[in-house]
């Protein structure tokens, strides 16, 4: 029961820091917290779902499918709604307004496209379980827990092995400079929100298939952004902690105490941690937090 | 060479550069001098391209220079900027190596990069320390390192001496020599006048946003109004 628990626990918590992670990286280098990155999960999550059921159980080709729609829609939604702003120079709570509008604006958009029905994954993994020191694991779990560690470990090495990489954290800490470093700021932009949007893909399958897909699933990504603000909002290695930490406190408090407590639980833990670590474990920005 | 001609910057509504004009030839030390507020950094972030002129020409060999700082870089111009402003998240050698993100050349970045731990052998030392942890000295030279990694056709430094003890000073103003000779154009704003005349061919005094005085290094030297004012040397009123 314990390790079934901490397993679980673990891949929700993967897929809170798939997600957190988005979050992180894109406040990293703007400062704000953008909203709309729960709605490009939820739209990550439609690609997944829709490709799925054409092209029944590959669910290789429905991850493939919304990592690169879900990167698509972020690098279109930082093109048309915030470079325009960024290059006027407006300060980030402008940037955070409009992702909320963003946001509004894509679900409502999906209302009226795809409707509001409640869509199932197929059950590719759901029955399916391995037993594993005597606790039976569900397959879903294990396969959502190993892939969001690789994808997360892809990130890092992108982050502190490649040109790229390296200008993109230079840029969190000085803007200006790295353009003076030749670095083209538009261009870094874009990069991250690829990045983000491919990690937006990533959570939006998963969540898609541990619950359900619909058009305001993207208010999961509350929990996230939660699991970012524990972590230290623009720290990778915060995001991917608090995910974590975030994921296994609130399953052992679903199992062991009541599920119907669980989020009371976690926006309880946010507020005392920001009155106790207003930072996060390990974030360094206190401006612009909402 | 490098041309600025009849530059206007505005931070709102401060006149911050009035009618500016300088020009820096190829290979030389150019300097600027000036008090607290004279306007050098509003100068060097101009050139750089971060901040826009309301009017005025910069032109660098007969060609103006590109309006975004990233194309400015690439063209060869390349600000170390005041208070070293190094990325205090990465490492030294990240740091240093940042300088060569435009670079395609990893043999020449590797050599260059020998070639700037030669010069400053503390930062070999540091290179995997966080650039953060650096003394200051020692991140005036990082900074300066990082500016040396973009093979710099014109290097702006500006107040590389800030806060630095008389022997960093010294050390600071012998590297800028050193990069004078291997042929790359240097335009120095300083408040340390004494040090940056000294080894100016060419300098320019701006006050509150104005060129008052220019000749060479060796000419402001010796001018009285410059002694008095910027090297605290004392002419006796009759
Ligand atoms: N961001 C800004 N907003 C408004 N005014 C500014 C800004 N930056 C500089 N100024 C003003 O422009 C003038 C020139 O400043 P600048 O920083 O260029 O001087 P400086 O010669 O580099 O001085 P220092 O030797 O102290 O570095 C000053 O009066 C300063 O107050
Ligand atoms: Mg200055």
């Amino acid at each position: 029961m314990f390790l079934q628990t901490l397993i679980t626990g673990l891949s929700i918590g993967g897929i809170y820091a798939l997600m957190a992670v988005g979050y992180s990286l894109v406040f990293s280098i703007l400062n704000f917290s953008n909203f709309a990155h729960g709605t490009i999960i939820m739209l990550g999550a439609y690609i997944g779902y829709f490709l799925i059921s054409w092209f029944y159980s590959s669910l290789a080709i429905s991850l493939l499918g919304a990592i690169v729609g879900a990167a698509i829609f972020a690098l279109l939604n930082v093109s048309l709604a915030y470079i325009p702003l960024i290059n006027r120079k407006a300060p980030p709570l402008y940037l955070m307004i409009t992702s909320m509008g963003v946001s509004i604006f894509l679900e409502n958009m999906v209302y009226v496209t795809v409707g509001s029905h409640f869509y199932s994954f197929p059950e590719i993994f759901k029955k399916s379980s391995v037993s594993f020191f005597g606790s039976e694991i569900s397959t879903l779990d294990l396969f959502a827990l190993i892939f969001s560690f690789i994808a997360i470990s892809g990130l890092h090495l992108f982050l502190t092995r490649t040109k790229m990489g390296t200008a993109i954290r230079a840029a969190s800490y000085d803007m200006t400079v790295a353009s003076l470093n030749g670095v083209n700021m538009n261009r870094l932009i874009g990069v991250v929100f690829i990045l983000a949007g491919a990690f937006a893909g990533i959570a939006g399958v998963f969540l898609g298939i541990k619950y359900m897909v619909y058009p305001t699933m993207g208010w999961i990504t509350s929990k996230a952004y939660i699991a970012a603000v524990i972590g230290g909002l623009g720290s990778l290695p915060g995001a991917v902690i608090g995910g974590v930490i975030l994921g296994i406190l609130e399953t052992f408090v679903s199992v062991y105490i009541s599920s119907v407590i669980r989020d009371v639980f976690s926006f309880s833990l946010v507020i005392i941690f920001l009155v106790i670590l207003p930072a996060g474990l390990l974030g360094k920005y206190l401006e612009e937090k909402v | 060479m490098l041309k600025v001609e009849n530059l206007n910057v505005y931070y709102g509504r401060i006149h911050a550069l009035k009618n500016v004009s300088i020009e820096v030839p190829k290979g030389q030390i150019v300097t600027v001098v000036g008090a607290n507020g004279a306007g050098k950094s509003t100068l060097m972030w101009t050139l750089a391209g971060v901040l826009k002129a309301k009017s005025g020409t910069i032109t660098y060999n007969g060609k103006s220079l590109p309006a975004s700082a990233h194309d400015v870089a690439a063209a060869g111009v390349i600000l170390v900027p005041e208070r070293r402003r190094l990325y205090a998240n990465l490492t030294v050698r990240e740091n240093i190596i940042m300088g060569a993100f435009l670079r395609k050349d990893p043999e020449g970045i590797k050599k260059d990069l020998e070639f700037i731990y030669s010069l400053f052998p503390i930062l070999k030392e540091r290179s995997n320390q966080y650039a953060g942890t650096l003394s200051g000295g020692e991140q005036q030279m990082a900074a300066i390192a990082r500016g040396l990694m973009s093979r710099p056709k014109i290097l702006l430094l500006d107040e590389p001496s800030l806060g630095l003890s008389p022997l960093y000073t010294s050390e600071v103003f012998k590297t800028i020599l050193q990069i004078k000779a291997q042929g790359a154009t240097i335009f120095l704003a300083e408040q340390n006048a004494h040090k940056a005349l000294e080894i100016a061919d060419r300098a320019y005094v701006l006050e509150t946003g104005r060129v008052v005085l220019s000749g060479s290094g060796k000419e402001l030297l010796a001018n009285p109004k410059v002694q008095e004012a910027y090297l605290g040397v004392r002419h006796k009123a009759i």
